[in-house]
């Protein structure tokens, strides 16, 4: 009865198991998120190293709540204010979406600063992650260039004067500042297009650039490991004896290298 | 499980054009059902004509091997084999000199390819972003009304749509003084209201008359004029910019005067152009000599020796 | 040469040691991250709620401005929170000459030793007690940020209808409500872009140098001296950078100077 029992068991979970075995055979995905699950990292990382992935999640916030609100928004400057105050006073929970757009531009970037002192403080932008910091670094400025273009958008008084002056700011530089300059204007002096070429650059170029980044970001932790707290007596940290991870509980768990093929087994 | 060469042998129709000349006709004579009669006509007159063709093909087809094609290896087992290293490559062996180059034309062309395409996409695509920047820009001209509504000797401040069909975006103010007559021609200073730091609106060092706000109907739609005492000059609100009534800095970060618009007087009316820019004003009034130099961004200097950073101006 | 294999060799034991007796990343390290995420989503989301109810006294702004006039003539703009630093840069660096080193200098300089950082700090040294100088550099930079970014932060502006709506409030609290000139000469004070430079009972642009005025009376200096000093601020006090105001004409400065000298501090 038992031995039945667990042989019609085996087979559910076959069948539960079909579709991400197919996924694998024909792209290989499941190992590689099994992979990046399922590698191992110091014993003693702790909470300091989850300023990386709040950042992210962060930025995810911003992508999402940013999608829903062009579908709102008019990016047009006879009416980009009034769009605005239709998001935020009639569509429902408009107020909702573009308030986390809003504040989660500010928690991105204090968790860009915070992520960027934690590295520093930790000394992880040493041999061999001196790319990936300079990565960190492009990505801290791609994300402040969102920040002012995404500033203009809701073209209230503040909007339009801080993005005048911080064109100007840019036209100061040497040599390439006043081309830099009408460039982001799109000519002499802030008009009818310049708004729909900020909200080009804040939802479409910009994003792709840090989502580029992000991904060479992550590609880099993956590959080059995890750096234990500087406090570390070993460099793979500490403490605690590595725990096995438990052989049923959880969700996803480490199967055999053979199974994770894909192939059915005889 | 049979030998898959013998199954293509035996069931593969052979390679046929027929049935897309039959494809055709039928196209033909559907859209001909909608369009023409005699369209429709000589559509089923092709589909007829290819699907027999068709038909006969594939019957002969079936009925033996009537084709030529795979026939051919079966003369081979009767020659000897040859060993692998003789007899002729599969491949004629390149000299060493010769395989080089055919590999580094592959990789050029491929680059050059790769290059003509990205030029091709890219360069209207650039082209379209950055030169609308750079090109037909022109300042348009302002009409200000009559120049009887700017009292002799007192500041107006001027607020107008530089191009109305823009609309609100391109709303300006203007601080106007009407200096009088100067050798037969009536004299104005026009200063543009944007500081010569970093482009913040500066504000009259004096009380501003909204009592005796003004409005005028001109070409350029309505422009209010409301006449302001700037007794301290002008002063901008962001950095602490300070200039006189003749648009000298006269304390703070500004690298320069302030702007000024051309302007001329047609029928009677004061009509603004582009604006300039100014190192510094001597005298005043209708006295005054401006030192005057092409329209510069705020924040750049024009004489200082720092000017040299901004060689070249982008047409304004 | 051997400073890099020195670094290899330890990369080389760290990435072995981490196979040996490391811990996988799910579920350990993943679930900080997730409370981590779930953390923030909520700060999110509750920064969203404050503002949109405008909690704690609207502490986070109003959910909408006025909408962009390019043709204002008394508005004063700021940057969002994270750029209050540079935005303070530009207040501090007050010379023409200098303007290029708070617009484009000091970021370019911080971003080029954000980049050659890993290139400048060699050693494989990475606890904190043996890297003095980095620690000094951090503390350094959080603070001088940290600093900026507060002045920046309570930095106050003039906004014209601001500035007249407060001149009844100044009266009441200087008590000069009942002195018609005084009055007169504050609402001519509130329109003349004194207070572009100048703060009075915390109405104004503050950090531009100039002293504040509420007290101004208490001096003592007189009525004919604040003429004097209004007609010709540099001849009064050598190399005041305040401009002269003589133009306003007799009237209009006697309206001032008693405005000013009824300014005793309020209560």
């Amino acid at each position: 009865m038992a031995r039945k029992k667990s042989d019609r068991r085996r087979q559910l979970e076959r069948a539960a198991m079909y579709p991400l075995d197919w996924l694998e055979e024909r792209s290989g995905l499941v190992g590689g998120v099994r992979y990046f699950l399922f590698r191992k990292v110091p014993g003693d990382t702790n909470w300091f190293h989850t300023l990386g992935s709040a950042t992210l999640t962060a930025f995810l916030v911003q992508l999402v709540t940013g999608v829903i609100l062009a579908m709102y928004y008019k990016p047009d400057p006879k009416s980009a204010h009034a769009s605005i105050d239709h998001i935020t006073h009639e569509v429902t929970l408009g107020w909702l979406v573009r308030g986390m757009h809003k504040w989660g531009a500010s928690v991105f970037i204090i968790l860009m600063f915070m992520h960027m002192g934690r590295v520093f403080l930790f000394g992880a932008y040493k041999y061999p992650r001196e790319l990936n910091w300079i990565i960190g670094v492009l990505l801290l400025a791609t994300g402040l260039f969102e920040g002012l273009t995404g500033y203009l958008l809701p073209f209230d008084q503040t909007a339009y004067w801080a993005t005048v002056v911080a064109i100007n700011i840019n036209g100061t530089a040497p040599f390439v500042g006043p081309f830099l300059a009408s460039l982001l204007r799109g000519g002499a002096e802030i008009g009818p297009d310049t708004l729909a070429r900020f909200y080009s650059l804040h939802m479409l170029l910009i994003p792709g650039a840090l989502l580029g980044l992000i991904t060479l970001h992550l590609y880099l932790v993956i590959r080059l490991g995890v750096t234990s707290p500087p406090w570390s007596s070993e460099a793979a940290g500490s403490g605690r004896p590595p725990e096995p991870p438990p052989a049923q509980a959880g969700l996803v768990r480490p199967r055999p290298r053979a199974a994770v093929k894909g192939r059915p087994t005889e | 499980m049979e030998d898959p060469r013998g199954d293509e042998q035996r069931h593969q129709p052979p390679p046929s054009l027929w049935p897309v000349g039959f494809a055709v006709g039928i196209v033909c004579l559907l859209v001909g059902l909608i369009v023409s009669w005699p369209a429709a006509a000589v559509g089923a007159a092709i589909a007829v004509v290819f699907g027999f063709l068709w038909a006969r093909d594939v019957v002969a087809a079936g009925r033996g091997p009537a084709l030529p094609g795979p026939g051919e290896p079966e003369a081979a087992p009767t020659a000897p084999a040859i060993p692998a290293h003789k007899g002729e490559a599969a491949m004629p062996e390149p000299e060493p000199a010769e395989r080089f180059p055919r590999s580094v034309f592959l990789e050029m062309s491929t680059l050059g390819l790769g290059g003509i395409i990205g030029g091709i996409v890219t360069v209207p695509a650039i082209g379209f972003a950055v030169l609308p920047a750079f090109l037909k820009q022109h300042s348009p001209e302002i009409d200000l009304g009559p120049i009887t509504d700017f009292p002799e000797g007192q500041y107006v401040v001027a607020t107008f749509l530089r191009n109305p069909s823009e609309g609100e975006i391109s709303r300006r103010t203007a601080y106007i003084r009407n200096n009088g007559m100067r050798s037969g021609t009536p004299s104005f200073t026009c200063i543009s209201n944007r500081c010569a730091h970093l482009g913040c609106p500066v504000q009259p060092g004096g009380p501003v008359f909204d009592s005796k706000k003004q409005t005028v109907k001109t070409k350029n739609g309505e422009v209010d004029l409301i006449p302001a005492l700037p007794a301290a000059g002008f002063i901008c609100p962001c950095h602490g910019g300070a200039y006189d009534q003749e648009g000298n800095r006269t304390a703070g970060p500004p690298v320069r005067a302030l702007d000024r618009y051309q302007f001329l007087i047609r029928d009677g009316h004061l009509v603004l152009l582009g604006t300039y820019s100014v190192s510094s004003v001597s005298g005043s009034g209708a006295q005054a000599k401006i030192h005057r130099y092409q329209l510069t961004g705020p924040g750049q200097h024009i004489d200082a020796p720092e000017s040299w950073l901004y060689p070249v101006q982008p047409p304004h | 040469m051997s400073a890099l294999d020195d670094r290899r060799r330890r990369f080389t034991q760290y990435k072995e040691d981490v196979k040996k007796r490391g811990k996988p990343f799910y579920p350990y390290a993943m679930f900080h991250d997730t409370v981590m995420s779930l953390v923030v989503v909520c700060v999110i989301f509750l920064l969203a709620v404050v503002w949109r109810y405008g909690w704690f006294g609207d502490a986070l702004g109003p959910l909408n401005g006025p909408k962009a006039d390019p043709g204002t003539t008394s508005f004063v703009p700021r940057p969002d929170w994270y750029f209050y630093f540079l935005f303070y840069l530009l207040r501090i660096f007050k010379w023409p000459e200098s303007v290029i080193l708070a617009t484009v200098g000091i970021p370019t300089i911080l971003l080029i030793i954000l980049l050659a950082l890993p290139f400048v700090d060699l050693r494989t040294e990475r606890r904190l007690g043996r890297r003095p100088v980095a620690v000094v550099a951090a503390v350094l930079v959080v603070i001088s940020m940290g600093v900026l970014t507060y002045k920046g932060a309570t930095a106050k502006e003039a906004i014209a209808a601001e500035v007249k709506a407060a001149v009844p409030s100044w009266a009441k609290k200087e008590g000069f409500a009942g002195n018609k000139e005084a009055l007169a000469g504050a609402n001519l004070f509130a329109v003349s872009a004194c207070t572009n430079c100048h703060t009075y009972l915390g109405t104004g642009s503050s950090n531009l140098g100039a002293p504040d005025l509420s007290a101004e009376g208490a001096k003592g200096k007189g009525i004919q001296f604040q003429i004097s000093h209004l007609k010709c601020p540099s001849c009064v006090n050598s190399g005041s950078p305040m401009p002269a105001f003589a133009d306003l004409g007799q009237d209009n400065l006697k309206k001032l100077a008693t405005f000013l000298e009824a300014s005793k501090g309020g209560k």
